[in-house]
């Protein structure tokens, strides 16, 4: 085991690699040079030449690399060009405030997901599986930043029953006041995780229902107990896997959703520097979060390999 | 176990109407009695910072300047009827030395001190100074000082003569240099050097001499109190706090006030009056003193080299369109100032929504009739001043195109649309439009905008002779006559193209009194209280 | 984000693979029975066909409209489906919409077949180092999260229809090239390949006569579900202001611009989201039949 554990994250390492290659290579596809974008209006003279200087602007780009990854490898950013202030520490507070939102989704929309998904399994055919087929279908299809306005029209525009928008206290939510801020958020970042985790419960459940020792278990009438148990040997490392990769999404693409609430994580750290054209931000936001996704992809690996050993190959 | 879905449906069902149904009882319990705080929904996309040089334009200043930070003169606005002039703060009184026009003197108010409880005296003024425009300077802040020196470029060089007298001396002689100090507001050189002197850590704990003193700075809100011994008795705070909240949407500006979360939006959407008012909430206009307007900019090879073309992109515009799709929050602007302001004068232009004038000027300036003249925009969807700046561009492209023009548009963000105009800025190179709304209410902006070199690459000598004029003279009707005089030039040389003057809509909570309607934009806070 | 995000190449690509006319008539004949399927592919061909035909089903002029017409209600005597906050007309601008949409939904798609499945091939069949080289670079691409990926791309190159479809197309190429790459390494295993390949023909033959009939099946049930996260995200870039300037709107950025409208008109303002909710729940419901006709096991 440990030994697949080491194996595998040397095959990260070249990936990783990578992923700070292309976010650095991002910034030089930029239009209108890297320069232009960081002087500040009005600045005094000498201070383009100090730019350039101080980001290695002179040197050969291979140099400019290196120099910026070391940077980076001690956990230094660099400083935002609109705020001023060091990027590591608001990106650190925005993915908190972010992770708030998107482990409560993936919590909620896993949980639903395997219900409606094993629900939707063992009435095949029949209404149930139906309806569940209508809801997953319309929890991928549907637009997130278009649903979370409609719920915002509805339960905060029309019932007032919830804020529109916004985080309220900052922290671990304990609190009613820090809760309802994120009642909308979830559900809207929910849906999707819902309906990719339930299509593949119940794919998965059927797949054990239709081995025919089964159908010799339940003619015994022992069936549910040794069915579960059954699902979930089998289904679990596939499960996993889509669950990993689901929640990797939820991170990276909250950006539409954030937007729409107003929530100040990493999404709408990144929309923001996007639009005032903060380019240190937009790398270190792109690189840290391409990062953890590659570390959540090598944790999921590693769970499949725990539960199921013909996984280590 | 037989799995009974319909069984698991009504549990979903009831547990679904039960959480909605404490929602609903929750939310009808009041949160927050006390203390009374103020919550302001800004239209920004991000908070001003608040080291004493807000960002986020003159809404930032609005907000996270005056009423934290002062200057030493300010604006009375706590005057609505007319547009609010300059008087003693900081400082009780000024003179300017008439041997020496440049040299103005400020005996300095006594007994004034920071949040911090430091003494606010010469020194204190001094040390500003160099923060602001000493790059040599420790306290030197590259961010504030940028703001300020754009400000305030004709400040030279400073002097204390005692601890209550401070010299200030300015490069060129200049007769309205009072307005321009209204932008450079001071700030505890005690807190600085007590953090050590970092600006970073000032801006989470900083310390003017305002009627408000800031708690707490972070991602989501900047949170002030009342500012118990402040100075200014008189204009001490009703409200025991006040609340910051940055949301560019203008919709989620407006939901926030209907779900309770903020009691005061900036700039509410002219779709959501109506709404507003039915539900209960009360609108404030004032005729705030701004131009929506499209600069001009005369690029040598450009189309607006031409007066021709200048004028006919005047006619091309549908002023009343804009109006209507502002539910008549805004009014149709024929030049710098509104019609009806003593120094608006009797240019030979009238300029209202004229498609075939337009075009007859167009052609008259060689552009074939059948070809629309391309020209590029470039335009911010959220920024101080912006108005709904997507929708109005977009119907003035309409109206534009039956006028011979075609709009192309570049939308960048608020800031960095700042950091783009300077002409020397190679983003501007392909610019002919650069979209802003604008202060009229100090002369300060009239000389950032028309005097070259400007965004616009205006020059004419006429009104820069003016302009001149107007710089050294300190008699007040003589100064108004100048401007008359100067406006019906800048109507008829027509270096933009004015839209619509806007009438700054806000919406208040039923429970918010006292507001202060000034002609300005800036708003007075401490008069606002809050009702149960 | 979506479900074809999370079913990779080794879910996707288990099809038995047997040739010949034969399984497509069958595959057919299924597809005409699921009723689902077929109305899913009905209401898409419609969307399609109004937006082929948007000049002759509209008044053919989307960027027509006076304020003073602005924002009347759904059902008003000579705009059906109202106006928008210009005083555009919808169904207008909601046809004309369509064009844009779909382009920048379907653009990346077919790129991401034709570079993706291309390498995927080539991965598959030539095995070894090649497939190596190939598969390790996709990988890091992978790496990034979908979504941030194309706005980090759409982002540095500039708002822009061209900026949206390659933003997109490099997203999806990584996954197409892993399906089509598990899906040629099986095909080519299979005797009939080898007995081709000892007799002479060549690769490119192969490829074209043997292979990519056999891969077609899962390559287009994979890109079918593709495509409705494409229109997803497409709009999504409009929507954050990445997409196209106005005034050729998208329904994306329709829907964004509409956003203030909803104290005015909810239901109109509803519309272009509506719009996409669609089209995406037809792609997705087409690949669904697809897969389920042409026997490819769900994950």
């Amino acid at each position: 085991m440990l030994q697949f554990l080491i194996r595998r994250s040397i095959q990260g390492i070249p990936i990783l690699f990578g992923v700070s290659i292309i976010t650095f290579a991002l910034v030089h596809l930029m239009p209108g040079g890297i320069v232009d974008s960081l002087v500040p209006p009005g600045a005094p003279p000498g201070l383009r030449e100090e730019i350039e200087r101080i980001y290695g602007l002179d040197r050969p780009l291979w140099e400019q690399y290196l120099l910026w990854l070391r940077q980076v490898l001690q956990g230094n950013f660099g400083i935002s060009l609109v705020t001023g202030r060091p990027i590591a520490e608001e990106l650190v507070a925005a993915l908190l405030n972010s992770f708030k939102i998107t482990l409560a989704a993936a919590v909620v929309g896993f949980s639903l997901g395997i219900a409606f998904g094993v629900l939707a399994a063992l009435h095949s055919g029949r209404w149930p599986d139906k309806l569940f087929s209508l809801f997953s279908i319309a929890g991928v299809s549907v637009p997130p930043f278009w649903f979370a306005i409609l719920l915002v029209t509805v339960f905060a525009f029309q019932l007032n029953w919830l804020p529109a928008q916004g985080m309220g206290p900052e922290g671990i939510p304990t609190s009613w006041t820090q809760w309802r801020h994120m009642i909308l958020p979830i559900a809207t970042l929910s849906m999707i995780p819902m309906g990719v985790v339930g299509r593949v419960v119940r794919a998965a459940t059927l797949e054990v229902l239709s081995q025919e020792f089964v159908t010799a278990l339940s003619a015994k009438g022992l069936q549910m107990d040794a069915i579960r148990r059954h699902v979930a040997r089998n289904a679990a490392p596939t499960i996993l896997a889509v669950m990993g990769l689901q929640f990797g999404h939820l991170i990276g693409g909250s950006i539409l959703v954030e937007t729409v609430f107003n929530w100040p994580g990493t999404g709408k750290l990144l929309n923001l520097a996007i639009f005032s054209g903060d380019i240190p931000v937009i790398q270190a936001t792109v690189l840290l979060l391409s990062v953890i996704f590659v570390i959540l992809n090598l944790g999921v690996d590693t769970a499949q390999a725990l539960i199921d050993p013909r996984m280590r190959r | 176990m037989k799995a009974r879905p319909w069984l698991l449906l009504i549990l979903c069902a009831v547990v679904a109407s039960a959480i909605a149904g404490a929602i609903g009882r929750l939310d009808a319990t009041p949160a927050t009695p006390k203390p009374r705080v103020l919550r302001i929904a800004m239209n920004t996309s991000d908070l001003p910072t608040t080291t004493g040089a807000p960002s986020q334009g003159l809404e930032g200043l609005r907000f996270a300047g005056y009423p934290v930070f002062e200057p030493l003169v300010m604006w009375d606005l706590r005057v609505t009827d007319r547009i609010p002039g300059v008087i003693p703060w900081l400082a009780e009184s000024w003179t300017v030395d008439a041997a020496d026009r440049n040299r103005w003197t400020f005996r300095l108010r006594r007994g004034v001190t920071f949040h911090d409880g430091s003494p606010f005296d010469a020194d204190a003024v001094i040390w500003n100074l160099h923060r602001y425009f000493d790059t040599s300077a420790p306290q030197w802040d590259a961010a504030g000082g940028a703001w300020a020196r754009s400000r305030a470029p004709i400040l030279k060089s400073w002097e204390k003569i005692d601890d209550h007298t401070v010299v200030i001396s300015t490069s060129t002689p200049t007769s309205y240099f009072p307005e321009v100090l209204t932008t450079v507001l001071f700030v505890s050189p005690a807190r600085w050097r007590e953090l050590k002197g970092d600006w970073q850590a000032f801006a989470q704990r900083p310390a003017g001499t305002g009627a408000f003193r800031i708690d707490e700075v972070n991602r989501t809100a900047i949170t002030m109190s009342r500012n118990p011994a402040y100075w200014n008795r008189a204009r001490a705070a009703k409200v025991d706090g006040v609340k910051l909240y940055a949301m560019g949407e203008p919709t989620t500006r407006v939901a926030a006030l209907r779900s309770g979360e903020v009691d005061w939006v900036e700039n509410p959407p002219a779709d959501a009056l109506p709404f507003l008012r039915k539900a209960g909430y009360q609108i404030a206009t004032s005729p705030m003193p701004h131009v929506w307007a499209y600069f001009l900019r005369s690029r040598p090879g450009g189309p607006f080299h031409d007066l021709r073309v200048r004028q006919a992109m005047n006619y091309a515009i549908d002023r009343e369109g804009i109006v209507t799709l502002l539910n008549g929050a805004a009014r149709p602007a024929q030049g710098f100032w509104e019609p009806e302001d003593r120094r608006f004068g009797q240019p030979t232009n009238r300029y209202a929504y004229d498609p075939a004038r337009s075009r007859a000027l167009l052609k008259a300036a060689g552009y074939p009739a059948d070809k629309l003249v391309p020209v590029r925009v470039l335009t911010t969807p959220v920024a101080s001043g912006q108005m709904l700046s997507l929708p109005m561009n977009e119907l003035l492209q309409q109206s534009a195109a039956k006028a011979g023009f075609k709009l192309e548009f570049m939308v960048v963000e608020g800031n960095q649309m700042n950091a783009m105009s300077r002409n020397d800025s190679p983003k501007m190179g392909d610019i002919d439009i650069y979209n802003k709304g604008y202060n009229t209410g100090e002369s300060t902006y009239l000389y950032y905008w028309m005097y070259p070199p400007n965004i616009a690459n205006y020059f004419d000598k006429a009104s820069k002779e003016l302009l001149d004029e107007y710089r050294v003279t300190f008699d007040p009707v003589e100064r108004d006559a100048i401007l008359l005089r100067l406006h019906e030039r800048f109507v008829d040389d027509a270096p933009m193209a004015w839209v619509v003057h806007d009438v700054n809509p806000r919406a208040f909570a039923p429970n918010v009194r006292g507001y202060t309607p000034a002609r300005s934009w800036y708003t007075d806070l401490t008069t606002i209280y809050l009702t149960d | 984000m979506n479900k074809s995000m999370i079913l990779p190449a080794d879910a996707a690509a288990r099809a038995p693979a047997p040739p010949g006319r034969r399984r497509a008539n069958r595959v057919l004949s299924r597809l005409r029975r699921d009723k689902t399927t077929v109305a899913a592919m009905a209401v898409f061909l419609l969307i399609v066909a109004l937006a082929i035909f948007a000049p002759l089903v509209t008044g053919g002029e989307p960027y027509a409209g006076s304020a003073l017409e602005r924002l009347k209600p759904i059902g008003t005597p000579g705009h059906p489906l109202g106006t928008d906050e210009l005083g555009r007309d919808m169904w207008t601008r909601l046809v004309y919409g369509a064009r844009l949409s779909l382009i920048s939904g379907a653009a990346p798609v077919l790129i991401a077949l034709l570079l993706g499945g291309g390498l995927g091939v080539v991965a598959g069949y030539a095995g070894g180092r090649v497939n190596t080289l190939i598969m390790r670079t996709m990988d890091i691409f992978y790496a990034f999260p979908a979504v941030l990926l194309a706005i980090a791309v759409c982002a540095v190159m500039g708002p822009g229809l061209a900026s949206t479809i390659i933003a997109l197309g490099i997203v999806f190429i990584p996954s197409l090239v892993r399906v089509t790459e598990t899906a040629t390494t099986r095909i080519r295993s299979m005797d009939y390949i080898e007995a081709a390949r000892c007799s002479g023909v060549n690769d490119l033959q192969i490829i074209v006569h043997q292979v990519a009939p056999n891969i077609l099946g899962p390559v287009l049930v994979y890109a079918a579900s593709l495509a409705s996260l494409s229109i997803i995200l497409a709009a999504g870039l409009s929507f954050l202001g990445l997409g196209m300037p106005p005034p050729n709107a998208d329904w994306g950025q329709m829907l964004n611009s509409l956003r203030q409208a909803i104290y005015v008109q909810p239901w109109l303002a509803a519309l272009p989201g509506m719009m996409i909710f669609i089209t995406s729940a037809c792609f997705n419901l087409m690949s669904d039949g697809l897969r389920a006709a042409m026997d490819v096991q769900d994950g």
